[in-house]
């Protein structure tokens, strides 16, 4: 077998705790409008690391035996000491890619930041030019994100695309990858829109769960063409979970890998712009296990409690249908951002493939309806009911009723 | 460190219909397919595959010597 990618965490991260991957916030400031955001960014935050606060913290990042620093933001580039930043993790000896929109990532900027030792990039792309504009907010910002993409790819560094999966993209999915192979593109990093932020506000972007059904086996066929074509589909820790195409939405050098279960606070962690550290970037403000002003890094990663959850989770702590699953030992409930988002706490993850097929099976579905919104806060959440319905009988040329059998 | 981090289980993939079930099953919860010997026919078929890409190589490497010969 070829060797995995250092980002991949193996058996021994997991067990001993290495954060193999840290994502982290280097601001807030943001170029871009997204309908999706999670963390609502635009503004810097007040409070933002100071760059030698930063400089420290890339030490002790590198102490605690990571691998990959992702930079995000809002948007990076928009930070003055990005590319000390990344000259810094460079020299700690850890890996540095990017995430960005992608609307201002000009030349010269790609230039400088590979020149400092960056090492990939990943635009978002979430829709071909009509719906990317609109859920990023800004007209022409689809064609920016692709010439950034394209700047990429000639400056030789990595380079990738982050797509949201929501009831806008995935009708696109399959021209998004057509163009983004053709712009030299040759990792797809997919993840379900999460009900956080700027997306708890727009319920109707939202998948449902039923499409699950119709998701899965496009990503399969998607990642199947991709991988002849030389671009790596990357499910993101919301896709799945355990049903026919498992296998072959995660296989990249192995067809026995599947999902097995949230690595948030084990296996990598998450850091806002002012120093706050969560088990997973996007989780929300109660997950929060410390702040890296107010102690070392190594003292929260080793004894925050707000970042075990995922590693003392047991199946006790699950409900609803996932408490009884099959794969419950294994997937423990799946990604704890998306169903604390939706059902206020985890354990209950209605975004996956298996249980969709299950009820199926039996002739029902699931639907979302939103009965609270959120208070308009980064990373906050409203909260989400679980409609269960028969599945509406399709007639050809008849739009399908809509029948509530649990309210 | 104390604590250490969970590591999920490993499952085994049904090669009859790709669902991964847990390593004790003898037959497979979603197909009914009889676990051993779907892996059995699974890795008979891909030693044929290695060997005919084996068999591929050769040819091509030969055919290629000829031609530079």
């Amino acid at each position: 077998m070829s060797e995995l990618p250092a980002r991949y965490a193996g058996d021994d991260d997991l067990a001993n705790r290495v954060p193999v991957i840290v994502v982290w916030e280097i601001t807030l400031a943001c170029d871009l409008a997204c309908k999706h955001c999670g963390s609502r960014a635009g503004r810097r935050r007040r409070d933002e690391l100071t760059t030698a606060e930063g400089l420290k913290l890339i030490d002790e990042i590198a102490e605690l035996g990571c691998r990959d620093v992702g930079l995000i933001g809002g948007e990076a580039y928009l930070r003055k000491d990005w590319l000390q930043l990344i000259a810094a993790v460079r020299a700690n000896g850890m890996d540095c890619t990017l995430q960005t929109g992608g609307r201002n990532l000009s030349e010269d900027r790609v230039a400088a930041a590979a020149a400092a030792g960056l090492q990939g990039v990943g635009v978002s792309i979430d829709g071909l030019r009509e719906v990317h504009d609109e859920l990023r907010g800004v007209p022409g910002s689809f064609e920016l994100a692709m010439a950034a993409l394209r700047r990429v790819t000639a400056h030789g560094l990595s380079s990738a695309v982050n797509t949201q999966i929501n009831a806008k993209s995935m009708p696109q999915l399959r021209d998004i990858m057509d163009q983004i192979i053709e712009a030299g593109a040759t990792n797809w990093q997919l993840a379900i829109t999460v009900a956080m932020g700027n997306a708890a506000d727009r319920p109707e972007l939202l998948l449902q769960p039923w499409q699950m059904l119709e998701l899965m086996p496009l990503l399969a066929e998607l990642a199947e063409d991709g991988r002849r074509r030389g671009l790596f589909l990357q499910p993101a820790n919301n896709i799945g979970y355990f049903g026919p195409y498992e296998s072959s939405i995660r296989n990249i050098l192995d067809d026995e890998i599947h999902y097995r279960g949230c690595a948030a606070g084990d296996a990598l962690f998450g850091i806002e712009a002012d120093g706050t550290i969560k088990g997973c970037p996007g989780l929300p403000s109660a997950y929060a296990g410390g702040n890296v002003r107010d102690k070392p890094l190594r003292e929260i990663w080793e004894n925050a409690e707000p970042l075990a959850f995922a590693r003392r989770r047991t199946v006790d702590d699950l409900w609803g249908f996932c408490r009884t699953c099959y794969y419950a030992e294994t997937c423990m409930g799946g990604c704890t951002w998306t169903s604390h988002a939706l059902m206020g706490r985890a354990g209950n993850n209605p975004m996956c493939h298996h249980r969709a097929l299950e009820l199926d099976a039996q002739g029902l579905r699931e639907r979302l309806v939103q009965v609270k919104r959120a208070k308009g806060d980064s990373f906050d959440h409203g909260e989400f009911e679980i409609i269960v319905e028969p599945v509406p009988v399709t007639v050809p040329g008849r739009v399908p009723d809509r029948i509530c059998v649990n309210g | 460190m104390a604590e250490q981090g969970r590591v999920g289980p490993h499952l085994r993939l049904c090669r009859g219909c790709r669902r991964f079930t847990n390593p004790d099953e003898i037959a497979c919860p979603f197909c009914h397919g009889d676990m051993d010997a779907l892996q059995a026919e699974h890795d008979a078929l891909q030693e044929e595959v290695r060997q005919a890409a084996d068999a591929l190589r050769a040819a091509m490497a030969e055919a290629r010597a000829r031609r530079d010969a």
